[in-house]
């Protein structure tokens, strides 16, 4: 608004020079666009152009079809989407339910606990993944370090079968992705102004009531940024599906995978399923930030 | 919304952190619907004293009575007493009309009833437009409101104010201590106000508990503790004094005669009346406040009942309602307020380094029965010197040639 008064006052000498800064940040901004066409933009359309083909035994006739959403459509795919949703929102839920507490708990500490207990939360990156997962099938086999122990302590009389079942796959699926969910949970809840909880107990709140009205809905922030962490990346989940389920509740990160692996191949169909998975995720996200942005503007609208 | 209302008793009430004694066997008794203030530098133990009251703390030992209930162990939200907060606290998730509500909503009351006390509470305190805004988008004053209306609208039996002004400028505060009077007035409850500015507590209370380090120096009537100080800190920390050591070398039916130090071979005497119960040869301190003090370059000449001294202007400072002198007496730095009236003296205006004298009535002194002022670093406020004050603004009188 106030550019528009200025604007006929332009000289040729600053025109020159706007004209050059602009040539300037295309010049700094093209390591970032190459990269983006690179390793986004050019890959996603393989992707889609595949998702139009037709499938081979090994490899794609060039042919366009919509053959490939059609098979999709039809709805022979639904028990893998209906799983994977299923398997993000209980991680994602589990992760802010052992999240929050834990994330509470390092942002109230001194200084010095804070830095040590972060640090713990992130040790377990430092092993290899693959590694963290296979210790998991370790300890949570028939004849396991659980089932032993449980069997030793008489809790049980027979060993928990507890691998290869759904189960196996969301407690490692809640280990893996905790850590994702309590670091944007600590980051909100450390700026948290504690003197708030005092006010809340002050007008009558119960430490309890205080939590739910004041702390939570504070923290809202690092549970939306946590869960996005969580569930996307869930959703999509291949290797731990693989190792501690069982081949009757696939995936869709396996039923994408097998179409590539299995012969004959059907390239198609993985590319038209990570297609929509993609716009799935597109939607969820564009749909959050609205909700969130919209509830921003409100707030600023109002005090107008 | 008046209701019964109830004395506030505390009993010996100590606090202590690590070791760190921050409250000390603080016993008081507060009237009901009174303004009562805690007044004291920063760091002397006002806001752990409140923060007890309201529940937040739990005191090592002592009681506090709220009428016949002890209430020292019950939890905050269990006490008919609600805080206004050193920085407001409002909660910035909600608007202003659901942080006035809050304490409505937690009990769960009728919608209707709430909608009705929120508007009434707004509108005490001016702030029925501002209902629908989020207390990030108001300004400071306006917190302020909204922070009183949101303690006030459960009716508490006490309202606690942590230096509710400290965060707004000169002006909006001056305003707002008014309000809060009027405030006070409408509901009539007790407050309890807590403040390091003495002027904000003078002008604001009913009585006053002056504190220093844990312990309460003096308290009562503002006016009480500004011409009867207690102590030297009360005499300090309340006002601007002159505080003159002092020696008794005779005793009168209704005066004594003091012999003053003022530094090195130099002295002189002075009567007073007495409020203490002196003997001849005690050591005390005078406290002479500025105002009581006339300086003139003619001697007076009724005599009667008045000191008169010597000395010499070393410093003016115009401060607009008043001049400040610093007069020398022998190596006492004596500081004087001088009114603007031309009525009494007919002179021109007095300069630097001119000689002068001071005198006041012998009833306007003031003695404390201490030597060296409890409580106060003598290095760091060196009572005999101190270094003169800029704190209510003012303009030097430049040296004339
Ligand atoms: N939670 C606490 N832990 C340790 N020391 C504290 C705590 N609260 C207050 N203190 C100490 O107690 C003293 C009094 O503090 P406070 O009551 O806040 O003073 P005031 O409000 O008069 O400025 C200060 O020296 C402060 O450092
Ligand atoms: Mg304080």
């Amino acid at each position: 608004m106030n550019n528009s008064r200025h604007r006929n006052t332009f000289s040729q000498l600053e025109i020159r020079q706007v004209k050059k800064r602009n040539l300037q940040s295309w010049f700094l901004s093209m390591p970032s666009l190459i990269w983006l066409t690179a390793f986004f933009a050019v890959p996603y359309l393989i992707v889609i152009i595949y998702s139009l083909l037709v499938s081979d035994i090994y490899e794609v006739k060039f042919l366009f079809t919509l053959g490939a959403y059609r098979e999709i459509l039809s709805g022979a795919y639904f028990k893998p989407f209906f799983l994977s949703f299923r398997l993000a929102l209980i991680t994602t839920l589990f992760c802010i339910i052992l999240g929050y507490p834990v994330a509470y708990l390092i942002a109230r500490s001194s200084e010095k606990w804070k830095n040590i207990l972060l640090v713990l939360i992130i040790i377990p990156f430092w092993t290899n993944f693959i590694i963290r997962i296979f210790s998991w099938r370790i300890f949570l086999s028939t004849n396991g370090m659980l089932n032993e122990a449980l069997l030793s302590m008489g809790l049980i009389n027979q060993p928990l079968e507890i691998i290869r079942t759904d189960w196996a796959v969301i407690i490692v699926m809640v280990y893996v992705y905790l850590p994702y969910m309590i670091l944007p949970l600590y980051s909100v809840i450390e700026k948290l102004d504690f003197t708030l909880l005092d006010a809340a107990m002050d007008l009558g709140a119960s430490e309890r009531k205080a939590f739910f009205k004041v702390t939570l809905p504070l923290s809202r922030e690092g549970i939306f940024a946590g869960s996005i962490l969580v569930f996307i990346p869930a959703l999509g989940a291949y290797i731990i599906p693989q190792l501690m389920g069982n081949q009757n509740s696939l995936y869709i990160g396996q039923i994408i995978t097998y179409k590539i692996k299995n012969i004959p191949r059907n390239w198609p169909v993985a590319s038209a399923l990570s297609l929509i998975m993609l716009i799935i995720i597109a939607v969820i996200l564009l749909t959050g930030f609205s909700i969130y942005q919209k509830r921003k503007f409100r707030r600023m609208d109002e005090a107008r | 919304m008046r209701r019964a209302l109830e004395e506030i008793r505390i009993e010996h009430l100590t606090k202590s952190f690590d070791g760190f004694v921050a409250v000390n066997d603080v016993s008081l008794t507060i009237k009901p619907g009174e303004l009562y203030s805690f007044l004291g530098p920063s760091g002397c133990g006002k806001t752990t004293l409140l923060r007890m009251i309201a529940g937040f703390e739990t005191p090592l030992t002592g009681r506090i009575l709220l009428g016949n209930q002890d209430i020292t162990q019950l939890p905050p939200y269990k006490r008919q007493v609600n805080t206004i907060f050193q920085n407001y606290s409002l909660f910035p998730h909600m608007t202003v009309y659901e942080n006035v509500a809050f304490a409505l909503r937690i009990r769960k009351l009728p919608n209707p009833e709430i909608d009705a006390r929120v508007r009434e509470m707004l509108q005490l305190v001016k702030m029925e437009d501002q209902a629908a805004k989020y207390p990030n988008t108001i300004s400071g004053g306006q917190k302020q409101r909204v922070a009183i209306a949101r303690a006030l609208i459960n009716k508490p039996k006490v309202l606690l104010l942590d230096e509710p002004l400290a965060a707004l400028d000169l002006k909006l505060r001056q305003h707002m201590l008014i309000e809060l009077m009027n405030i006070h007035d409408a509901v009539g409850i007790t407050f309890i106000y807590v403040t390091h500015d003495q002027s904000e507590a003078m002008s604001i209370s009913d009585r006053v508990a002056v504190m220093n380090q844990g312990n309460i120096i003096q308290s009562g009537p503002p006016d009480d503790i500004y011409e009867r100080p207690a102590s030297i800190f009360s005499a300090y920390f309340i006002g601007d004094t002159n505080l003159i050591p002092a020696e008794v070398t005779s005793i009168e039916e209704d005066y004594v005669d003091l012999k003053c130090q003022a530094g090195g071979q130099d002295s002189f005497e002075i009567d007073s009346t007495f409020n203490i119960k002196p003997e001849v040869g005690q050591k005390l301190t005078v406290s002479l406040r500025p105002e009581k003090i006339a300086v003139s370059r003619t001697k007076p000449t009724e005599l009667d009942d008045i000191n008169v001294i010597k000395g010499v202007i070393e410093d003016i400072l115009y401060l607009g309602t008043h001049t400040q002198y610093i007069v020398k007496v022998g190596n006492l730095k004596f500081r004087v307020f001088d009114q603007h009236k031309r009525v009494y003296f007919d002179e021109a205006a007095l300069d630097w380094e001119e000689p002068v004298w001071l005198f006041w009535h012998d009833t306007d002194s003031w003695l404390i029965d201490e030597v060296t002022p409890a409580g106060l670093d003598v290095g760091e406020i060196n009572v005999f010197e101190r270094p003169i004050q800029m704190s209510r603004g003012g303009k030097r009188i430049p040296r004339s040639e």
